[in-house]
């Protein structure tokens, strides 16, 4: 391995942590209540369509529901109650994306596991097959050799 | 270590055996409703006779709250006569109400003019409020509340003798098994 190469790797992971902080810490304007309206409902599934967001879907519940989140936003609600409000009726089964945090770690958790697994193993395999010293043969295992070899031609 | 590798096959194997087992057992469509042992919605609305109803006037009484449309066949089609049966059979102590769900009053109408309607009322949801506060996903869905207003099951998707029978019995100490 090259020796400049953990140096540049440290660098490039430093540099995205740096870019990650400052996005992160960027300041943003307070979002405005249509923009949190519509946030909330594209994080809503509609009731009775396939695989879409109240935000998506043209069906009279969705558009009622889209209402009902306006209404509970004017009204002084917070993005979690106005969530808890449809939670309360259907179930989580209604959020597109899952409550718990639990769930958004696993992947990771799987992946980290997975790596030290995989890592782990190759270290064991490459300990397990070290070339083994070079053997070497006594006078009479020599002649033995040469015997059977003459043996085999004749 | 060599048989400690075995052990992984039923490791793996039996949770996910286990997974698929109950998975194929149910509906993946079907949600489970956190309303069950919970006051049922308060309404009040109107009937497709122009007659103005609300949870109110049941308190007391037992009723199944069904929700269907002309358009849901052949789902509401199949369960209309086991509804209009329930009606009969339990009329004295028993209420039912269907709820349009999206559907307009007129081709309401007409899916009663053709299969038959037993007579209880049916309400005009507008914009689909109640069903939004009953949790429903589509017709038909019926929901069974008893006589202190508790909502205490739930059908997703047509009812069946069966099915009724087994529900009633949760709401209505009569309804034999």
């Amino acid at each position: 391995m090259k020796a400049w190469l953990p140096a540049v790797a440290l660098g490039g992971l430093l540099a995205m942590l740096a870019l990650v902080a400052l996005l992160a810490l960027e300041p943003r304007a307070a979002p405005t209540a249509a923009e949190r309206v519509d946030e909330i409902a594209r994080g809503l599934r509609c009731p009775d369509c396939a695989g879409l967001s109240v935000a998506d879907s043209p069906t009279s519940s969705a558009q009622e529901i889209r209402r009902q989140i306006d209404d509970l936003v004017a009204g002084g609600a917070t993005d979690a109650e106005v969530r808890d409000h449809f939670v309360a009726r259907y179930g989580d089964w209604i959020l597109l994306a899952p409550a718990s945090p639990v769930v958004w770690v696993i992947p990771f958790a799987v992946v980290v596991a997975g790596a030290a697994g995989l890592g782990a193993w190759l270290i064991a395999r490459r300990r397990g097959v070290a070339p083994s010293p070079p053997t070497t043969l006594s006078a009479e295992e020599r002649r033995r050799l040469h015997e059977e070899a003459e043996a085999l031609d004749a | 270590m060599r048989h400690l590798r075995w052990l992984l096959v039923p490791l793996l194997v039996i949770p996910l055996g286990w997974l698929l087992f109950t998975g194929f057992g149910r509906d993946p469509r079907e949600v489970a409703s956190p309303l069950m042992g919970r006051p049922a919605p308060a309404w009040t609305l109107t009937s497709l006779d122009g007659e103005t109803l609300s949870s109110e006037d049941l308190v007391g009484r037992p009723y199944v709250v069904n929700f269907w449309a002309s358009y849901c066949i052949p789902a509401c089609v199949d369960e209309h006569p086991v509804l209009a049966a329930a009606h009969e059979q339990y009329g004295d102590e028993l209420e039912i109400v269907g709820v349009l769900y999206s559907d307009a009053p007129a081709d309401a109408e007409g899916f009663l003019a053709r299969y038959g309607d037993a007579g209880y009322p049916h309400l005009v949801d507008p914009d689909g409020r109640l069903a939004i506060e009953f949790g429903v996903t589509g017709p038909p869905e019926s929901y069974f509340v008893d006589a202190d207003g508790i909502l205490r099951a739930k059908r997703f998707g047509p009812l069946t003798d069966a099915l009724m029978a087994d529900h009633l019995a949760t709401i209505l100490p009569s309804a034999s098994r």
